[in-house]
């Protein structure tokens, strides 16, 4: 155990694709309350530790372990990680033709309390939700993602997030195909769900989404591995000097 | 390809005897079609498996051997068809409930308001005397024995239908619904129906096909024949639910034919019998008319489906659309074969064809075949087919939400035939909702 209490924490986690490594031994703790961000170039691997850790089919885990509450989620399959508490919001949302998000929105909620809502209060949650993050009312009828706009689906993943109350979120480039309002809303939206018991974890290519959900830890990803630790000063930093600067540092320390 | 022949090996005794009994009812000019159907059947040779539309199901499935057939044993199935009908009736949401048991006696349940309106639901035989000037002129017209072998013995041997026939300007708000059971282990029955829906008439009908043998290895027979007229301006929606039991070998042939500015709206459904082979067209026979259809089928253990679909715009300025969708699960195995034709004086058409097959396991087998005739080039035509498992994505995204496998593919596969359900009225929707849920549980 680490010395900090631990809500998330995975440890030495390696994953492949099609038995190519992805993910070299990357390891971390999360407590209740805290928010990290993943910051890394195109193909760092930090997509591909949040979709191995949430179960993605085609994201193996060849080595490592996780913990969610203590929990070893590793032994789980993706329905029971989510009951577990643990969520990942999709870079890419799948389409599913025919489901209605409210259908969708309402099957989830039912998995997660092990029995169907009172109609009335799913309704007024929902519809709640949806006029916080500015999603017509239109929606709750439309099939999930289907004709969706890139922001659309980014709105539709956080207002999952918000119904479903998870203990762990993993936000796996949710400011992508975002303009700056909706951006706005987007994160008023992960700030409103984050409290003191949960856990949020950004994977992210760029910083401006860390100008609106502030984290604590932020954590510089490259060739599957965490190669650079800090704080919220680094992701400026990252801004500001690009990815190149830390490429270059860690040539110089090669070297040393 | 070969010469079709004759297969020299096969039984004979399904050949129509010249003293069958069917072949004596009906006025003069019925009995004349009976017989020269009789001389069609037992002249045409039985379809070679090499030939378009048999390749995928053998022709002697649906030929009787009518020393074995059985008139007996009707009885148990028709229990179950009461209790529906009153429930139907009851819930007061039908125009009426027709009962059609095995083809032969044909009941009327809660149709007399319609009627009163001046629309006429009766037995085509007694149609066929009481409104010879109807019946004669329809009768036949689309499907015969120029359609081939089965068509003919449907022809021939057909002992009672229903003779649906809604006057000009009638509208039919609510759907009447019919009820054809079969029979069990070795019987075999002709079910007809004839439907004229009148100029700027709208009618909306449930054919709904249960009953027959339960008992794989000991089958039952239904060549049922359907054709339907909808005059100029006319508004008709025709549902078919096939859910027969799971020793029925079934041949259905459909045709409807439009005039100018009617729409016509088709929903084959099928989920029931060993093998099914169905045929479903209609034709576009007058400017700006419209048909829409919009099918699904589920097949589980060793269950065959063979479908066929024709749109056959006649007139130009004319409008079709399908929307075919096809599950397998087990050992199933779905053909579907769909035809546009367009006729070289049909201008500006519109013609579009979608058929898609959603395999649960790797033991499912699909086929699809678009055809397309189009004999001249002023129209706008597409076509698309898709055959696969579920998107493993799909199932993980809703995983990722807490909802379980079982329930994922529940959702993913009632989602993938809601455009079909969303064309059936509401409380057959349910009906069709626990059919679909049924068989992905397995039973």
């Amino acid at each position: 155990m680490t010395d900090k209490q631990s809500l998330f924490e995975f440890k030495d986690i390696h994953v492949a694709v099609e038995d190519k490594e992805v993910v070299s031994g990357v390891s971390l703790t999360i407590a209740p309350g805290e928010i990290h961000a993943i910051m890394g170039p195109n193909g760092s691997g930090k997509s591909s530790l949040s979709n191995a850790l949430m179960g993605h089919p085609d994201y193996a885990i060849t080595k490592g372990e996780a913990y969610l509450d203590g929990r070893n989620i590793l032994d789980m399959s993706a329905d029971q990680r989510s009951r577990a508490g643990l969520f990942l919001a999709f870079q890419y949302p799948l389409a599913i033709p025919g489901v209605s998000v409210a259908n969708f929105m309402r099957a989830a909620l039912k998995s997660h309390r092990g029995k169907d809502a009172n109609m009335s209060d799913f309704r007024k949650l929902f519809k709640a939700e949806m006029k916080a993050l500015s999603v017509d009312e239109s929606f709750a009828t439309r099939y999930l993602n289907d004709g969706f706009s890139g922001g659309e689906k980014k709105r539709i993943e956080i207002l999952q997030l918000s119904m479903l109350q998870p203990k762990m979120a993993l936000l796996d480039e949710t400011d992508s195909g975002l303009d700056i309002d909706a951006l706005k809303t987007v994160s008023e939206g992960i700030n409103r769900f984050h409290s003191d018991a949960n856990g949020i974890l950004l994977v992210t290519h760029y910083q401006r989404l860390l100008n609106y959900v502030k984290p604590q830890h932020v954590h510089v990803m490259m060739h599957g591995k965490f190669v650079k630790h800090g704080g919220p000063e680094l992701a400026l930093k990252l801004e500001e000097l690009g990815y190149e600067w830390v490429a270059q540092e860690l040539a110089e320390k090669a070297r040393v | 390809m070969n010469n079709p022949t004759v297969n020299k090996t096969e039984n004979r005794d399904y050949l129509i005897p010249e003293m069958a009994p069917e072949l004596e009812r009906g006025p003069r000019w019925l009995r004349d079609v009976r017989r020269r159907s009789r001389e069609a059947f037992n002249s045409a040779p039985v379809p070679h498996r090499g030939l378009h539309l048999w390749r995928y199901t053998d022709p002697m499935t649906f030929l009787v051997d009518r020393s074995q057939v059985s008139d007996t044993d009707y009885g148990e199935n028709f229990g179950a068809v009461e209790k529906i009908v009153r429930e139907h009736v009851e819930h007061g949401n039908l125009a009426g409930v027709v009962t059609d048991l095995a083809g032969r006696e044909i009941g009327f349940h809660g149709t007399e308001e319609l009627c009163a309106r001046g629309a006429v639901v009766t037995k085509l035989s007694e149609a066929a005397t009481e409104h010879p000037e109807l019946v004669e002129k329809y009768l036949y017209q689309l499907v015969n024995s120029a359609c081939g072998k089965f068509e003919a013995l449907n022809g021939a041997l057909w002992n009672d239908g229903i003779f649906i026939y809604i006057p000009d300007g009638l509208v039919v708000e609510k759907p009447l619904h019919l009820l054809r059971e079969s029979g069990l282990s070795g019987s075999a029955q002709y079910p007809r129906l004839l439907i004229v829906v009148g100029k700027n008439a709208e009618l909306s009908v449930i054919d709904e096909y249960g009953g027959g043998s339960l008992d794989e290895s000991q089958p039952s027979n239904t060549n049922s024949a359907v054709e339907i007229f909808g005059l100029a301006d006319s508004r008709v929606r025709y549902v078919s639910l096939q859910r027969q039991a799971p020793g029925m070998h079934g041949y259905m042939t459909h045709r409807a034919r439009i005039e100018q500015g009617a729409t016509m709206l088709t929903v084959p459904l099928a989920f029931g019998g060993a093998v099914s082979k169905q045929n479903f067209g209609v034709i576009l026979n007058g400017r700006h008319s419209e048909s829409s259809m919009f099918g699904m089928l589920f097949g589980s253990g060793y269950q065959r489906f063979d479908n066929h679909t024709l749109h056959h715009h006649v007139s130009g300025e004319t409008t079709s659309n399908i929307d075919f969708k096809v599950v397998l699960r087990d050992k199933a195995t779905s053909a579907y074969t769909g035809l546009i034709r367009i006729e070289n004086d049909a201008r500006t058409c519109e013609a579009y064809q979608e058929n898609r097959n959603l395999l649960l396991n790797s033991g499912t087998r699909a086929e699809t075949i678009p055809e397309l005739e189009i004999l001249n080039e002023d129209v706008r035509c597409s076509h698309g087919a898709t055959l696969g498992p579920i998107d493993p994505l799909s199932i993980f995204y809703l995983l990722s939400r807490g909802i379980d496998e079982a329930e994922a593919v529940r959702m993913i596969v009632s989602g993938f035939v809601i455009p079909t359900l969303q064309q059936v009225p509401k409380n057959l929707r349910d009906r069709i909702g626990s059919f679909v849920a049924q068989r992905l549980e397995g039973n």
